[in-house]
């Protein structure tokens, strides 16, 4: 605790991660963003979106996942045969073998990671909707920015469109729903991952 | 004294000058009176208060070579063995690459080239670049090299496109009487790759970038 007490922070102040250039914070009006003047880095943006709005975009982030996983992205057919492959149950036959590390890092960065992502910011987001402060929320929030880079719901989305052309070479495809609120999905994550870090710190003090 | 060297414009001041230090994990800036204790954690997230990443060179170096040598194999070995439909046989990444490309689906193939070959290579060269630069401590084109680092970290992760490929690929294709498809070894060695390279990415401190003759007396 001595130590925390002789460490005084400088929260009027901006440090730019990659250049560890120093700025005054500044608050930044509407459309508007804050550059690293040294390696021009985005260091701040404005917050066009309230808690309630972002609470909002994660509730049907969380029910796009659940439907994403529920329904079939994409189902195949030949003469008669028919079969469907969801998020979850792309990674399952190659559980056997060498091939179960690549389903593992499947599993982990298109299942698991985004899964986590969401509960963090639906836990975070509704209680600072009470103006109150969530519990473990500084755990939470640096779980939160750890992930981001592993977690590829986009990379997914892809790959599954390439897998649709690939296989509609040789056997007859329908997208599923699944497909559907996959790419929806990833367009309100995209959303959610412009609110910069230090916007998410801001709710510290918003609900303090 | 002498002559006042002044402040120039172009050189903003940095935190490692001014006693300032930013946590990495939530850019809360910490004065460190008088030094940093070797076990400081961030007041406002807990996480350990570090100067720069340790061992950033090394592990990036360790973690990239690591990338390379897994590059090889992935490349020569078969990703995916389709039967029936398919033709039946074993495809490597480029050979995938070479048919869609031979059925005129020209723009698929680009994609998976980019996603498959070009990315990993880009960021081999890419972190070679910045690794011996922060080596050799070459003050040229900081900026520019902090935006090669940001365009490192962000084509990184597309690279798991082709596993993904492969794995839905195989995932539909069961049926034992038309055609199945399965995942080969390839695809191990190149799920590898990413992993590696994403990590070595990961591990490099851009701010080393900046820290060596950068005229503000370090």
């Amino acid at each position: 605790m001595t130590e925390r007490q002789r460490m005084s922070c400088a929260r009027e102040l901006l440090v730019c991660p990659h250049c560890d250039a120093v700025h005054g914070a500044v608050d930044l009006r509407r459309h508007e963003l804050a550059a690293c003047i040294g390696c021009g880095r985005v260091l701040a943006r404005h917050r066009s979106l309230s808690v309630d709005q972002l609470l909002a975009i994660t509730v049907a982030a969380a029910l796009l996942f659940l439907i994403a996983n529920a329904y079939p992205l994409m189902a195949i057919e030949v003469g008669g045969l028919h079969s469907e492959a969801t998020v979850w149950g792309t990674a399952l036959p190659m559980l056997h073998g060498w091939t179960a590390w690549p389903a593992a890092v499947l599993a982990l960065t298109m299942f698991i990671l985004p899964l986590i992502q969401i509960a963090l910011l639906l836990w975070l987001l509704s209680f600072a909707r009470f103006g109150r402060r969530a519990p473990g929320f500084c755990a939470a929030l640096a779980a939160l920015h750890r992930s981001r880079p592993w977690s590829m719901t986009e990379v997914f989305l892809l790959g599954a469109l390439v897998a649709i052309v690939k296989l509609s070479s040789w056997v007859h495809v329908s997208p599923g729903m699944g497909i559907w609120a996959l790419a929806s999905l990833t367009i309100l994550l995209t959303v959610i991952s412009m609110v910069e870090r230090e916007s998410w710190w801001a709710l510290l003090k918003v609900s303090a | 004294m002498g002559s006042p060297k002044g402040f120039r414009v172009s050189t903003p001041v940095r935190a490692v000058t001014l006693g300032l230090l930013a946590c990495q994990t939530c850019g809360l800036v910490v004065r460190r009176s008088p030094i940093l204790a070797a076990s400081s954690s961030c007041p406002r997230c807990t996480a350990l208060l570090r100067e720069r990443r340790p061992g950033s060179i090394e592990n990036t170096l360790a973690w990239l070579l690591a990338g390379v040598i897994l590059y090889i194999p992935s490349n020569l070995l078969p990703v995916i063995y389709v039967t029936g439909v398919g033709g039946g046989e074993e495809s490597t990444i480029l050979r995938g690459v070479l048919e869609f490309w031979k059925s005129g689906a020209w723009d698929i193939a680009a994609l998976i080239f980019t996603a498959s070959v070009a990315v990993p290579a880009t960021k081999f060269l890419a972190l070679g670049v910045l690794i011996w630069t922060v080596h050799r401590d070459s003050s040229r084109a900081r900026r520019q090299r902090t935006a090669l680092y940001r365009l490192v970290e962000i084509i990184g992760y597309w690279s798991m496109l082709d596993v993904v490929v492969v794995a839905l690929t195989a995932a539909l294709l069961n049926f034992k009487a038309f055609g199945t498809a399965e995942p080969r070894l390839g695809i191990v060695f190149f799920c590898g790759v990413v992993v590696t390279t994403m990590i070595a990415a990961l591990s490099f401190d851009p701010r080393l970038i900046w820290d060596k003759g950068c005229g503000d007396g370090h």
